[in-house]
Formats: C-alpha cells, sequence, structure tokens
C-alpha cells in the first residue's frame, strides 16, 4: 500500500476539483482566498479564467454548464466578492444549472466579529441555491466537494455554494488526501426511474387523445432526453411547442413543430395549448409566462406532467397523471410501452388537430418577410437582424442572449434544431447574462461559432468581460440590436402606461460602441440602413478570429408580438400595436 | 385555512433549521410555532433507518413540529418542498409521510 499524499486544504480543494472532472474555473481572487490562488499557481490541470467581475464569473461558469451539461465552476473571495456572484447565483438556481460556488470566508476565529470583508454568505445565498456547505474541518474537503457536485449535477440541478473559512486552506496544515468514489448523501435521493402504473396510465391517455400537445423545457434538456422526445413524437406525431427555456430539445425546423409558447409564443402554439384535449409536460413547470391565468389556462386538457421535482408539479396546473423520474428515464419507459400498443394507435385520428393547426399558423404565422424590405426610407427592424443572423450562422451557432426585446426576437427568429444551443436566463430574466456565458460557451466550445444577441441596455451590465475576451482570445460575435432604449420596459409603457416612457431612455447619453469596442481591442462594426445589415453582418462573421461588435440601429418604435393579454388566457393575446384576438 | 401540524426528521447539522425556517418566509407560508428537540430514541425511526438503509447515532438527527395555518391545497405544496430540503430526512402531515423519494399514506412520524 502507497502511502497517501499529504496536502494543504487549498492544495486538496484543487486535488479534488481535478479528480471530479473540473477543467475550468471561473474567478477572482481576493483576501480570503489566496491560499486558494497560491494552490491554483502550484498545479498545471485545472485552467482559471480571470474575469473583470464575478458576476461575469457566475453567468460564464453558466454558459459552460447550459452548452455541455457539465457542471460550472466559480471561485470567489469573501465579501463583497462573495455577493457580487449572487445575481449569476439565483440566475442558475431559477432555471436549474448545475454549479458550484466556492467563495473564500474570513478565518473561522474571526466569523461573527463583523471582521473585514465578512459576510455570511451561506445566508445570503441560502433562498437561491440548491444546497450550501461551509467547510468546518479542513479533512472534510474533499467529501464536501464530492457531495457538492453530487447534489449540483442530480436530480434537479441547481448551484451549490462552497463557503471555505479562510484558515482552512492554510499551506501548514497538511492532511491525507483521498477523494471518495461516491457521494453519499442518505437524506438525498432524487427519483430516476418512473412507475410502472404511471407509466400505464399516461400512455393509455396518449392512445386515445384526438388533440395532443407535447409541451417540452428546459428539464427535459437537462435530462438530456431529446432523442426519447423524437422516438416517442415518431410513434405520436403530435404537435410540440417547447418553453422559452426549452427551445432545441425538438428540431425547430420540424414540420410538427408550433415554436415557442407563452407571453411572446406564437399564435398557433398558444391555440393549440388552449385548445388541447392533451397536455404531456415533459420537464416543464407551468410558470406564469406560460399559463397567463391559471384559471382560465387549457380548460379541456388532461395533463400528464413528467419531471423529477415533486414540488413542480401540480403546483400551478393539476396534473391527472404525474410521473416522477429523470424524464430521460420515464419517456424511455412510456416508448417500450408505446411499442407494444402501435396496433392501437392511428396517426390519422389527428389530422383534423393538424389542420386546425395549420390554419392558425397561416392566419397569425410570424412575419418572415421582413427581412426583404432592404430599402433605406424604413429603419431596419430587429427582426431582420435575427432572421439574417440566423441565415448567415445557417441555424448552427450557439446563441446567447440578453434580457428584452431582442431577446424575445431572438427566441422567435433563430431556429434552434439541438438543445444547449440556445443559453439565455429564462426564468430571472437577468440583463447583463449574455457577454459572460458567450465566454463560457466559447471557452467549451473553441471552434464553434458562438454569438450574443444583446441590447444596448444588457451588454452594459457586464460590458467589462470584453476585456476578458481579450485576455483569452475569445472570437465571439456580438450583436447589438441596439434601440436606444430599454425597450421591453418601454413596450409595457406604450402598452399599460400611456406611452409615458418613465426612465427607459437614455436622452444621447449612449457610448459609441464602435469605439468602445476598438478600445477594448476588437473590432467594432455600425449599422445604420437596412441595405448595409446583410454585408456587415457578413463581414462580422468572416473575422473568425476576431471579437467583434456590431452595433445595429434599429426601429425604436417596433414591439414583440404576439403577446397574452395579461390575466385571460392562452387564447388572448396582441398580435400587432392594434389587433387582438 | 386550517391549523396543520407538520413534523419533521431532519440531520442536526449547521444551517439545517434556518433552511427549514427561510422555505416558510420564501414561499409565503406562516409559522404558527415550533419547536425543535435532538432524538435519542431511535425506535420510532426504524422504518427510516431501514428505507435508507442506514443507522442513526446519536446528536445527529432532531425532531422538529411546526404548526402552521394553511389552506389544503397549499399543504402538499409544503410538504414537497421541505421533502427537497437536503438535511430533511422525513416530513409528515396528518395524513401522509414524505420520506425522500417515498410517499407514504399514513403519519409515521
Ligand atoms: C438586471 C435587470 N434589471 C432590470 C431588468 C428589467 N428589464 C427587463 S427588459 C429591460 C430592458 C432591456 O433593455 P435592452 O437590453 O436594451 O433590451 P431591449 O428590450 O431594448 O431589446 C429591463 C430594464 C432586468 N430584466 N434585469
Ligand atoms: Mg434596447
Amino acid at each position: 500500500m502507497g502511502t497517501k499524499l499529504k496536502l494543504s486544504g487549498a492544495d486538496m480543494l484543487m486535488h479534488a476539483l481535478h479528480d471530479e472532472g473540473v477543467e475550468l474555473i471561473f474567478g477572482y481572487p481576493g483576501g480570503a482566498a489566496l491560499h486558494i490562488y497560491d494552490a491554483i499557481f502550484r498545479q498545471d490541470k485545472i485552467e482559471h479564467i480571470l474575469v473583470r467581475h464575478e458576476q461575469g464569473a457566475t453567468h460564464a461558469a453558466d454558459g459552460y454548464a447550459r452548452s455541455t451539461g457539465k457542471p460550472g465552476v466559480v471561485l470567489v473571495t469573501s465579501g463583497p466578492g462573495a455577493t457580487n456572484a449572487i445575481t449569476g447565483i439565483a440566475t442558475a438556481f431559477m432555471d436549474s444549472i448545475p454549479m458550484v460556488v466556492i467563495s473564500g470566508q474570513v478565518a473561522s476565529h474571526l466569523i461573527g466579529t463583523d471582521a473585514f470583508q465578512e459576510t455570511d454568505m451561506i445566508g445570503i445565498s441560502r433562498p437561491v441555491v440548491k444546497h450550501s456547505y461551509c467547510v468546518f474541518d479542513a479533512n472534510e474537503i474533499p467529501k464536501i466537494v464530492k457531495e457538492a457536485f453530487h447534489v449540483a449535477t442530480s436530480g434537479r440541478p441547481g448551484p451549490v455554494v462552497i463557503d471555505i473559512p479562510k484558515d482552512m486552506t492554510a499551506p501548514d496544515n497538511l492532511f491525507e488526501y483521498e477523494y471518495p468514489k461516491k457521494a453519499n448523501i442518505r437524506s438525498y435521493n432524487p427519483p430516476v426511474e418512473p412507475d410502472d402504473n404511471q407509466i400505464e396510465r399516461a400512455v393509455t391517455e396518449m392512445l386515445n387523445a384526438k388533440r395532443p400537445v407535447i409541451y417540452a423545457g428546459g428539464g427535459a434538456i437537462a435530462s438530456n432526453a431529446e432523442e426519447e422526445l423524437f422516438r416517442l413524437n415518431e410513434i405520436l406525431d403530435a404537435p410540440v411547442t417547447n418553453t422559452l427555456m426549452g427551445l432545441g430539445i425538438y428540431p425547430a425546423t420540424h414540420h410538427r413543430f408550433l415554436g415557442m409558447l407563452g407571453m411572446h409564443g406564437t399564435y398557433q402554439a398558444n391555440m393549440a395549448m388552449h385548445n388541447a384535449d392533451l397536455i404531456i409536460a415533459i420537464g416543464a413547470r407551468f410558470d406564469d409566462r406560460i399559463t397567463n391565468n391559471p384559471s382560465k389556462f387549457s380548460p379541456g386538457a388532461k395533463v400528464i406532467h413528467f419531471d423529477v421535482d415533486h414540488s413542480s408539479v401540480s403546483k400551478i396546473i393539476e396534473a391527472n397523471i404525474a410521473v416522477f423520474g429523470q424524464v430521460k428515464n420515464s419517456l424511455s419507459a412510456i416508448i417500450k410501452l408505446l411499442e407494444t400498443k402501435l396496433d392501437q394507435y392511428n396517426k390519422d385520428t389527428l389530422q383534423p388537430w393538424h389542420d386546425q393547426i395549420k390554419n392558425w399558423k397561416s392566419s397569425h404565422g410570424l412575419n418572415y418577410e421582413l427581412y426583404k424590405d432592404e430599402s433605406d426610407e424604413n429603419p431596419i427592424l430587429p427582426q431582420a437582424v435575427v432572421q439574417h443572423v440566423y441565415n448567415i450562422t445557417e441555424g448552427k451557432a450557439y446563441v446567447t442572449s440578453d434580457v428584452g426585446q431582442h431577446q424575445m426576437f431572438a427566441a422567435q427568429y433563430y431556429h434552434f434544431d439541438e438543445p444547449r444551443k440556445w443559453i439565455n436566463s429564462g426564468s430571472m430574466g437577468t440583463m447583463g447574462f449574455g457577454l459572460p456565458a458567450a465566454m463560457g460557451v466559447k471557452f467549451a466550445f473553441p471552434d464553434e461559432e458562438v454569438l450574443c444577441i444583446t441590447g444596448e441596455g444588457s451588454i452594459q451590465m457586464c460590458i467589462q468581460e470584453l476585456s476578458t475576451c481579450l485576455q483569452y482570445n475569445l472570437p465571439i460575435k456580438i450583436i447589438n440590436i441596439n434601440n436606444e432604449a430599454l425597450g421591453m420596459v418601454k413596450q409595457w409603457q406604450d402598452m399599460n402606461y400611456g406611452g409615458r416612457h418613465s426612465q427607459s431612455t437614455y436622452q444621447n447619453s449612449l457610448p459609441d460602441f464602435v469605439k468602445l469596442a476598438e478600445s477594448y481591442g476588437h473590432v467594432g462594426i455600425k449599422v445604420e440602413k437596412n441595405s448595409e445589415l446583410k454585408s456587415a453582418l457578413e463581414k462580422a462573421f468572416s473575422m473568425k478570429d476576431r471579437l467583434v461588435f456590431v452595433d445595429v440601429y434599429v426601429d425604436p418604435a417596433e414591439h414583440v408580438y404576439p403577446m397574452l393579454i395579461a390575466n385571460h388566457s392562452l387564447e388572448d393575446m396582441w398580435l400587432s400595436k392594434d389587433k387582438k384576438t | 385555512m386550517i391549523k396543520r401540524k407538520l413534523t419533521l426528521i431532519m440531520e442536526n447539522k449547521p444551517g439545517a433549521l434556518v433552511r427549514v425556517v427561510g422555505l416558510f418566509h420564501q414561499r409565503g407560508y406562516n409559522i404558527e410555532s415550533l419547536h425543535v428537540d435532538p432524538v435519542d430514541d431511535f425506535t420510532p425511526y426504524k422504518f427510516i433507518e431501514e428505507q435508507l438503509e442506514t443507522k442513526f447515532k446519536e446528536n445527529e438527527i432532531s425532531r422538529l413540529t411546526i404548526q402552521t395555518l394553511v389552506s389544503d391545497s397549499l399543504m402538499r405544496q409544503i410538504l414537497r418542498q421541505l421533502n427537497k430540503l437536503i438535511d430533511v430526512i422525513a416530513v409528515s402531515n396528518e395524513e401522509t409521510t414524505y420520506l425522500k423519494g417515498v410517499l407514504l399514506d399514513e403519519n409515521l412520524l
């Protein structure tokens, strides 16, 4: 038997992260984390990415996690470092993204004394983490790391914080290091395999439905269930809609795809949900942006709800059949049973339903003619920008986004055929997410096209990361849909507040984004005319090894439609400024 | 709204109680009263030990009782949310017990 390695707490942490398979850490140093930073310096297995703001570190780790499915890892110091990370932790929490955040803490004997840069990170982060650990005994670092990754990545994923007082990582205290093979948490046991009885009931409903809709969300992506979903619908041939978080889990170019549903969902998706007789909810949680008024939601539908999280089922909309388990496993079980009953199913019975949907689609579908208007009398339309980007990148890029109108245009007009390619802050709606998230994606996929569709408001919330992009040579493409306003806020003010634009415009105070990009060492391109749009975008995407910031001035008056009318059903939508259903 | 009693068996770990209390606040559930004790007699919880294939040791778990005013429809949601907390081993109301992934049809705590 060889003798065990003796290491300091900081070195154990690095060894544990390496043994866990971590390749990248996004972080920012400071006093309480300096022992750890020294351990980082003395190893060469894990790369540390120095961001420019801790919020950027969390979003970058988040983008890495969403695009790869692997947990993102963040390292910050105590006090302000920890609090700066909170927005990104909350963003990951609300979208169920696996992340492990390591925060330095003041030395154990100083805890509770209002020491320099002391903050109760466990307390501050508690409502926005799946779980958290404070290290009280350095011996436990390997076990805690193992558990943290297990909790973050299993069941319904989420962020886990490990708070480490400085003395736990001191260089002089050595411990025998061994990384546990398995996390063993007796009080944690998320469901994996579904209950046979529920599978049988679900299949019976599926076989008998006349107007079924598959409604799949981020949980289906988290569970890597794209093949199962596709196979399920080869059998059922039902219309499919995705939530904002679920885009890509079913190919957007498939003829059964209805588009996104909800607040800014397509007319046909919302109409189909409202008029369905069976809703097959897969890793989706009936968020208020989906249901509109729950009491008016889809009055004639039975609901089968597949989810790994008990508390997500029958929270907003009562499920008739609940199937708990990893949705990948649950769908496999459904498919297996369905395949024995194919003789009981006739796809043709859905034909009237498909005809109805086709009608809806042709009466109020999204407008794909917009980008054909290249005359310079008309302002550039934001939708046209996204359509050009979609065409130039052949729909294959990783697209991150921020929050606002540009985000909704991106979701509506960039059609994702694969999961994990659409990266946006769905539930938190965190402005500032897009650029750092794109960095995380680019680190994971250096050879893929990664672009960020943003707005002039959002991009300024984490603009400092342009500096990180230069340091690590990240040739991201930033498409700034510049409407010179907090457009989504302004749209609500137009619709609900008599057009009173309270604090949603900037009075000519925007920076020159071209010069700004250049001063960060990147390329900037400004576009103001329809006739220049396509060629400017093509030029940007042709510069493979440079970060290009394309600042596109668009029509500031444009609104996002369709838009659900608040407190009504999914059938009640604004279709344009002067037309509703 | 009816007054209901919830019983929890949870790991006696730092911060575990705060997570329970915090959850009530965060989700807008109210707490009428709350009581915590360390558990030293494990005989009533043999079924948990069997189900989780574990052996409780001294000072390892505590028992928490909470009185809360809730509607019926919220009750199940509260149980499920509590059950989701990593440090909570089991939670019950008058009719049901959630023992991690398992739902049992009576109050066993
Ligand atoms: C951090 C943060 N603060 C405030 C908001 C509220 N908010 C939602 S959209 C929006 C406007 C965003 O403006 P911009 O990035 O220019 O996008 P646009 O709607 O103009 O496309 C605001 C302020 C938010 N989502 N996030
Ligand atoms: Mg804007």
